[in-house]
């Protein structure tokens, strides 16, 4: 079965200053259909640019990037822009932008922009997404550049989910003070992906955010590290292994 | 906390003292036999702790004969005709739950056969501990997939003391992850200077 995204040898790297670092070193990792896979690295150690190769934002420098078994690289810009307006929805919580005096529900339906739907299905189709992660028909009124970051944070969801991708990305989605709101909101986004069926990659400084999610895997000095040897990912989410031992603390 | 005599604490040495403290509180909560009392251990503490149902039997042997538990022959439910040994708690039980509550621990080593490679590593071993530390790393992400998450909604005392308690695993496990990564890149830096 072709995996839903592949990473195959996928190398990129920037420039530091006068000289080149590489950010991500010969990855490899599959994600299949319904698999969530969490992400976990500290500042600059390469995970925003594994999700960025991996929503189609930028290309690799060698090795291959796939969705759903297409080489990104080998499309044209404006056809991995479409992808990352149907199939893919990348959401990062320093991509939050309403405009001015916007309502939620409209900040909302304008991410459905590209899905031939007239404003009254688009408001209504963001409703109903709005309501599944927790903003009821008062909260949707409101205006969006007025919103808690906890609220923001969960409209951004909405956004991404609207969409009905079929891979979501996420860039260090819950930076909230609050300990619970942020389980809340992981609880919630593991329970909106697994009904749906989409695959999931999140990223997070915090381990303990990625708590639930099928695999984990950590990334330092632009190396990925997965609980596989060469990065697969298997196909059942929250698969139990057999034989771990304790680490001998 | 004010001084207490070293008999009452003599239950809390080794490494299994988190274990009897555990079943002393859960013998607090309803008394239960052998295999009751490590089922419901391994519940609250987590896949992480590979809760031994022999050890069980052992470290309710032990906390029996210091005084903190009391067996007593019972017949089992839906088989009258056979019995069971079921542990109870005694009259220091809660006491002593208190005292452990309020002890500081000492520390125990961590990552010992790590550390002990570490400490007497030559350079020519550096490609061993490389994989070594990446096996490591590996491994505790493979304990992290198996701590249930938290969903930000504990509604009594007990749940959220044992949300508390994965939030323990999984910091303990960040924290080897970091140093696991940290030691491969200072060595590494080390080998790309060419000493």
């Amino acid at each position: 079965m072709t995996p839903l995204l592949s990473f195959l040898n996928v190398s990129k790297r920037c420039a530091d200053g006068g000289r080149e670092i590489l950010v991500l070193d010969r990855a490899c990792l599959d994600i299949d259909a319904g698999v969530s896979v969490g992400v976990y690295g500290a500042r600059r150690s390469g995970k925003s640019t594994l999700l960025r190769l991996a929503a189609g934002i930028a290309l690799p420098d060698s090795g291959t990037v796939s969705f759903d078994g297409a080489d990104m690289a080998q499309m044209s810009a404006g056809a991995r822009s479409r992808l990352l307006r149907s199939a893919i929805a990348f959401m990062s919580a320093d991509d939050w932008r309403a405009n001015a005096g916007e309502s939620v529900v409209d900040h909302v339906a304008t991410a459905l922009g590209s899905e031939g739907l007239t404003m009254r299905e688009a408001r209504h189709r963001a409703l109903r997404v709005l309501d599944q992660v927790g903003v009821g028909a008062a909260g949707a009124q409101e205006t969006a550049s007025s919103l808690s970051l906890t609220e923001r944070t969960k409209v951004m969801l909405a956004r991404a989910l609207a969409r009905e991708p079929r891979l979501l990305v996420l860039d260090e989605p819950a930076q909230m003070p609050n300990l619970s709101d942020r389980d809340r909101f992981y609880a919630l986004l593991r329970s909106a992906t697994r009904e749906r069926g989409m695959a999931l990659l999140v990223a997070s400084e915090e381990m303990a955010a990625l708590q639930g999610l099928g695999v984990l895997m950590s990334i330092s000095d632009g190396e990925l590290c997965s609980t596989e040897e060469r990065g697969t990912v298997v196909q059942m989410p929250g698969r139990r292994r057999a034989g771990a031992e304790r680490p001998g603390w | 906390m004010a001084s207490v005599s070293p008999e009452k604490t003599r239950w809390m040495r080794g490494p299994s003292t988190p274990l009897r403290g555990a079943l002393l509180g859960l013998l607090l909560e309803r008394p239960g036999h052998g295999g009751d009392l490590a089922n419901r251990l391994a519940a609250r503490l987590g896949e992480t702790w590979r809760v031994d149902t022999n050890d069980v039997y052992r470290l309710l042997e032990q906390l029996e004969k210091t005084g903190l538990a009391l067996s007593r022959d019972e017949p089992k439910r839906g088989n009258h005709r056979r019995t069971h040994l079921v542990y109870h708690p005694t009259e220091e039980t809660s006491g002593a739950l208190t005292l452990w509550m309020e002890t500081l621990l000492p520390r125990e080593p961590v990552r010992l056969g790590l550390q002990a490679k570490l400490s007497v590593a030559r350079q020519e071993d550096a490609p061993r501990l490389l994989i070594a530390l990446r096996a490591y790393e590996r491994e505790c992400l493979v304990l992290a997939q198996l701590v249930a998450p938290n969903d930000g909604e504990a509604r009594s005392w007990a749940a959220l003391c044992m949300e508390c308690t994965r939030d323990a695993v999984y910091a303990q496990l960040q924290t080897e992850v970091d140093w696991a990564t940290r030691t491969r890149r200072r060595i590494n830096e080390f080998l790309e200077r060419g000493q």
